[in-house]
């Protein structure tokens, strides 16, 4: 079991860090503090152009990223962790299809309109729930840790969801592409922990940004979502649910984020080597392991650059359809992060 | 028996007396019934002879069932106060939230661990203010948006904000209230 769990631990540890990556920690922060202003720039003064450019380049492609990460994570015998993954991947499994039903049910008319907040709230206590459950278990996988706080936090926004699920919903909209500004932070600790002060030091600057364009968006005009893609994209970042805020400030601090999100998993974690060589599987535990899967792993890997190829293709024969189902089918690599946070905390 | 009777006309005939003045108060009016919140946005035509007033298939949907709902789904405010079952979930989550961190608080008493507790206050406390926020519908007032109406009116712009479509009994005309708020200029009170 020992030999198991160093298996895990083992990807985290970089051989030769300043030869793999080239890049100092100086330059690094530099390159996200650039990125974070020109990503910025770029979100204030086209949000819906660029919103529309920034998923169809880089939706899918972070999505393999993150999945291939995700294997890198994952220990090619569970373990002690046995039962963590089992809740996990359940909860993932069955929140997804969820999730995906819902829409479907709506429009086959099984319920109307009126029961539609209480189905989103019903849905995100569960999704509570479950990350409160794996903080838990987690928690009970280390001595000397007590995490009883998680309960009360998760039960307070219970009460909050079913206050308005809907604002509840577009709050994880927002918050999750700062999830991976998380999992960067708990990357560099692991690896390169001399980095990591000029990290957090470089994230200080985007809450001032953020500042920066909410004061100069918020009496903007609202976006004209005169056709049926730019108006998706405004409800998207909430425009119907807060129709006093300027829908022009919606959409850019959304784009922004999600610019920032595509970021850290498709230029930053690569960059500071925490995807392996994306072509090799040697670096993914599952399938190195002399009783792992390196076939299936490779199988996946290879499905998954297809759907990637799939999704561009849909986005240009339809993009709104696409954008849509993207949209709903993406909650899946939103709860896995859950599961592969807490593995890192 | 003779005391009786009239003791049981005197109350009757007290009662069929209140009954006459309250009968005599005038009914409350009748007050508006918010229907949906959506946007608005007013712009003028030279080229048009008649006022147009131009409804989306999806906002007269969004009309037809929240009139068949009846009390329709308002301001996001009122829709909290109004949904009865989800206030009531709200509460016992909310309760059990506080029931947890009161025991958690015991615990961690007992650790003397006051930074942990610092923190918990310090989440409750942006809690706090995250429900002011959802409950002040988390923007500016409605009425900012409305303020350069009259030049954008003059200058053939469009002006966009927020507008509450409410149904009041009778068969009056259409009516659109606009807020304005005086702007005082210099040397105007």
């Amino acid at each position: 079991m020992e030999r198991a769990e160093n298996i895990s631990v083992a990807s985290w540890l970089p051989r030769k860090p300043r030869a793999r990556t080239g890049v100092s920690a100086q330059a690094f922060a530099g390159l996200i503090v650039a990125a974070a202003l020109v990503s910025a720039a770029l979100a204030s003064w086209l949000p819906l152009q660029v919103s529309i450019v920034t998923v169809f380049l880089f939706a899918g492609p972070h999505n393999w990223f993150e999945a291939r990460y995700f294997l890198m994570r994952l220990p090619a015998r569970f373990g002690r962790s046995r039962n963590f993954f089992i809740v996990a991947f359940s909860g993932i499994g069955l929140l997804t299809v969820a999730y995906v039903s819902l829409p479907a049910l709506y429009y086959s008319n099984v319920w109307s309109g009126a029961n539609w907040p209480n189905a989103i709230a019903v849905w995100n206590t569960l999704m509570i729930c479950w990350i409160g459950g794996l903080v838990l278990m987690r928690a009970r996988q280390k001595a000397n840790r007590d995490w009883f706080w998680v309960l009360p936090i998760a039960f307070a926004l219970c009460s909050l969801n079913w206050l308005s699920p809907e604002l509840f919903s577009l709050a994880i909209v927002y918050v999750h592409p700062l999830v991976a500004l998380w999992f960067l932070d708990r990357h560099l600790r692991r690896t390169k922990p001399e980095w990591l002060p000029t990290y957090r030091r470089a994230l200080l600057f985007l809450p001032l940004l953020l500042a920066l364009m909410l004061w100069q968006l918020s009496r903007t005009n609202a976006l004209a979502d005169d056709n049926g893609l730019f108006w998706r994209i405004t409800q998207h970042a909430g425009a119907e649910l807060l129709p006093n805020v300027s829908s022009h400030m919606l959409v850019s601090t959304h784009v922004f984020l999600e610019m920032l999100h595509y970021g850290v998993w498709i230029f930053a974690l690569p960059l500071i080597g925490a995807s392996g060589a994306i072509w090799s599987v040697k670096s993914i535990p599952v399938a190195n392991h002399s009783r792992g899967f390196p076939k299936l792993v490779a199988a996946f890997l290879i499905c998954g650059l297809f759907a990637v190829l799939l999704l561009w293709f849909g986005f240009s024969a339809n993009y709104s359809l696409t954008r849509d189902i993207y949209f709903t089918v993406a909650m899946a690599h939103v709860l896995a992060e859950a599961p592969f946070l807490l593995r890192m905390i | 028996m003779k005391k009786t009777l009239i003791a049981t006309a005197a109350i009757v005939a007290l009662l069929a007396s209140a009954l006459y003045a309250f009968g005599d108060i005038a009914r409350p009016k009748p007050t508006p019934k918010s229907l949906l919140y959506s946007g608005l946005t007013i712009t003028s035509d030279s080229q048009a002879f008649e006022a147009r007033l131009v409804i989306s298939e999806n906002t007269l949907k969004n009309l037809h069932e929240a009139g068949a709902r009846g009390n329709g789904d308002a301001a996001l405010s009122q829709k909290i106060m109004h949904s009865s079952g989800r206030t009531m979930m709200a509460g016992l989550f909310m309760f059990l939230a506080i029931s947890f961190g009161g025991i958690w608080i015991a615990r961690s008493s007992q650790r003397r661990n006051t930074k942990a507790i610092a923190a918990a206050i310090l989440v409750a406390a942006i809690f706090g203010v995250g429900t002011i926020m959802v409950r002040a519908n988390a923007g500016p007032p409605g009425y900012i948006r409305w303020q350069n109406l009259p030049q954008n009116l003059k200058d053939a712009k469009e002006t966009r904000g927020g507008v509450s479509i409410e149904v009041v009994p009778g068969d009056e005309d259409m009516k659109l209230i606009i807020p304005m708020r005086k702007s005082s200029k210099p040397g105007e009170e």
